[in-house]
């Protein structure tokens, strides 16, 4: 089954390549269904070809001036012809740790950099349009920051959304550490599939939290 | 957020420990001599002949007021934000009143010793013209009053603490209205309410005229002033962009031009000054001689710019660089040189700086070495990597991974945080039961602690079945 995927990027350079790049490592995997440039079309492109996937740019001209973050609030309840949600990729040059949390808590599945491999980038793709998550080692790193696993924090049960679990801890460290899902999920002798349920919940623990400090330590760096 | 003892103060006034103005302890700090000298000294100038009061006036003028009270504090990375979050300033920082106890004292005792003076002299038949010097006198008093509002106004600013404002206004009204009735005095020396009416009508009028006149005259000159402020201001900014874009950007474009039929030095070039510029916008301006994700940052940048090879740098966590965490980055330094020279990419490096130790984790994706073939004339992974760990009270594991190798390091550190400790115990427990899975410290933990000695001298005995190594020093606590 082919993913459909709409291309959001303000640089006509970057869209062509990614589409030349994507279509020749996975070739049939891939169905772009629409691009665009800038917040409002993208938000018409999205509402009118109700995608599998977004490829979406953090940083976009148009809208209120939150680039990406104003195309997924302005994409809410839109679903695909199946009846899942338009699921968000973002990706971006930045890494900054600013674009990453306002993006993810806005509600994206996962977080690339452009520099990000073409062959990487359509099982990401595939990744998020399954509904699970993609983390980068980046990303996962910053997890493990604002949640305070480095300084020993832990949850005592998996539901706490303002501590991550000692098994997501290990999952978010093996892919600090550079791991594919598949070798976080050889090295902790549990499934993939327990793999992504994992991010899965990190994710959602990243969206949803209240937790005062991930607002602090965003607050300390000048991030909001 | 003390100076360091070489320093010497910047010449401010302090807002704590002072009497009046807080001048003389200002000099004290600035000079680095005893508060009491400076104020016997101002006192006694100002007794003899009266430049110490000059002196102390214009300097209570001229010196800026402390300004750290007011400036947040930065978060520490290495502790938790909640432990910061849940720490207030020290009431004793925040607290004071915007004008010491012993002011009052001390005006009082001045006011008093004048007066008597003054008598004192009319006494003995010496004519001291009180006419003249009692309005000269309110004047003085009510211009300091008023000054002194002006001051706890910046001070108020700094400190972000709005005071009472009504207090504030009063003491403004008090100091014009004695300064009013000196000017009064003054005029009305020896005359009749109703000359004086006159002279007070005509000089409103003319002070009522003048200010007419000037007024566009000060709204235009109040507005070109902050105009050309902002414009310096932005000017400024500007510059400092342009000099940061020609030093770094342009530069970086015409030697790519230049080099344009060399792929591998352009892409290097290119990643340079993408990571450069990346720092300078995103990045935390950390010295790399003070905290250890600084100083591994720049050790990836160093290796990366020597080979050519990117390196993802993920690190978590941060503290003080002491000499533990020196060696650390010295063997992570030396761990990516080999995995950029024998390894392929991609290369990354994640650096966990926990509260009771620092983990560190270089990965490569190439074939693999095997610690046993290494020569024994080869030192860099031995000497460098196991060596400097085991010598600095840490451990050293290579993994072969199923493409590529992962050097494990671990640091703990030499003086651990006290109030770090339970936090450090709790996770040790919550660890212990999920991280077990490694599958070296499952595999051979008693093999390691047996051979452990004999690898540090250097001897290859190392087993063949323990794949992956396991080379630990001496027990760590």
């Amino acid at each position: 089954m082919t993913v459909r995927v709409v291309l959001v990027d303000d640089h006509h350079m970057f869209r062509t390549g990614v589409k030349t790049e994507l279509l020749e490592a996975a070739p049939g995997v891939i169905d772009f269904v629409g691009e665009a440039a800038n917040v409002e079309d993208a938000v018409a492109v999205i509402r009118k070809e109700e995608p599998d996937v977004v490829l979406l740019d953090v940083h976009l001209p148009g809208g209120t001036g939150h680039g990406g973050v104003d195309v997924i609030h302005g994409c809410v309840g839109v679903e695909t012809a199946a009846g899942a949600p338009v699921r968000f990729l973002a990706l971006s040059v930045s890494d900054a740790a600013e674009d990453v949390i306002a993006v993810i808590r806005a509600g994206a599945r996962g977080y690339v950099t452009k520099t990000i491999s073409a062959t990487d980038l359509a099982s990401a793709i595939k990744r998020v349009a399954d509904g699970d998550a993609v983390f980068s080692p980046r990303l996962a790193g910053f997890v493990l920051d604002a949640f305070g696993v480095a300084a020993g924090e832990i949850a005592e049960v998996d539901e706490e959304l303002d501590r991550l679990s000692a098994r997501e801890r290990e999952v978010m460290r093996l892919i600090a550490r550079g791991y594919q899902y598949k070798e976080v999920a050889k090295e902790l002798y549990i499934s993939i599939k327990t793999v992504e349920t994992h991010v899965s919940s990190v994710l959602r623990k990243l969206q949803l939290s209240s937790r005062h400090e991930l607002t602090a330590w965003a607050m300390g760096r000048r991030l909001i | 957020m003390q100076s360091s003892p070489q320093a010497v103060p910047r010449l401010t006034r302090p807002t704590q420990g002072r009497v009046l103005a807080g001048v003389c302890r200002g000099i004290a700090d600035h000079v680095g001599v005893d508060v009491r000298v400076v104020r016997i000294l101002f006192i006694i100038v100002g007794m003899v002949s009266g430049a110490g009061i000059v002196a102390y006036l214009f300097l209570w003028a001229m010196t800026p007021v402390e300004e750290t009270l007011g400036a947040g504090r930065p978060i520490d990375p290495a502790q938790p934000v909640s432990a910061q979050a849940q720490n207030p300033p020290s009431p004793e920082r925040t607290g004071g009143t915007a004008m010491p106890r012993g002011s009052v004292l001390l005006a009082v005792g001045v006011l008093t010793i004048l007066v008597g003076g003054i008598a004192l002299l009319q006494g003995t038949g010496t004519d001291v013209r009180a006419g003249i010097l009692l309005p000269v006198l309110l004047v003085a008093i009510g211009a300091v009053v008023a000054w002194a509002q002006l001051d706890a106004t910046q001070r108020a600013r700094w400190t972000g603490i709005a005071g009472w404002r009504g207090l504030g206004m009063a003491r403004l009204a008090v100091g014009i209205g004695v300064v009013a009735l000196g000017l009064f005095a003054f005029v009305t020396r020896g005359q009749s309410a109703a000359q004086v009416w006159d002279v007070a009508l005509a000089t409103l009028s003319i002070l009522v005229g003048t200010a007419l006149i000037c007024a566009p005259f000060a709204v235009r000159l109040w507005s070109d002033f902050r105009r050309e402020q902002d414009a310096r201001v932005r000017e400024t900014e500007r510059a400092d962009i342009a000099a940061h874009l020609h030093d770094g950007v342009l530069q970086t474009l015409a030697l790519i031009q230049r080099g344009a039929d060399d792929p591998a030095y352009v892409v290097t070039l290119a990643r340079k000054q993408e990571r450069e510029l990346r720092s300078w916008l995103y990045g935390s301006n950390e010295d790399p001689s003070q905290t250890l994700a600084a100083a591994v940052t720049a050790a990836a940048a160093e290796v990366e710019d020597l080979h050519s090879v990117a390196i993802d740098v993920v690190v978590t966590g941060d503290r003080p660089l002491d000499e533990g965490g020196t060696a650390l980055v010295r063997a992570v330094r030396e761990a990516l040189l080999n995995a950029v020279r024998h390894g392929s990419p991609p290369v990354s490096v994640y650096v966990e700086i926990g509260p009771d130790a620092v983990e560190a984790f270089v990965r490569d994706h190439g074939a693999g070495f095997d610690v046993d073939a290494v020569p024994h004339d080869r030192l860099g992974v031995r000497e460098s990597i196991l060596g400097r760990m085991t010598r600095h009270g840490g451990t050293a594991r290579i993994r072969r991974r199923e493409p590529g190798t992962e050097v494990i390091l671990t640091m703990p550190h030499q003086e651990p945080d006290p109030d770090a400790a339970p936090r450090a115990r709790a996770r040790a427990g919550a660890s212990s039961g999920a991280s077990a899975p490694s599958a070296a410290s499952a595999a051979a933990p008693a093999a390691s602690d047996a051979n452990g000695a004999t690898t540090m001298n250097g001897a290859p005995r190392i087993p063949e079945t323990a794949e992956p190594t396991t080379i630990q020093g001496e027990s760590i606590r």
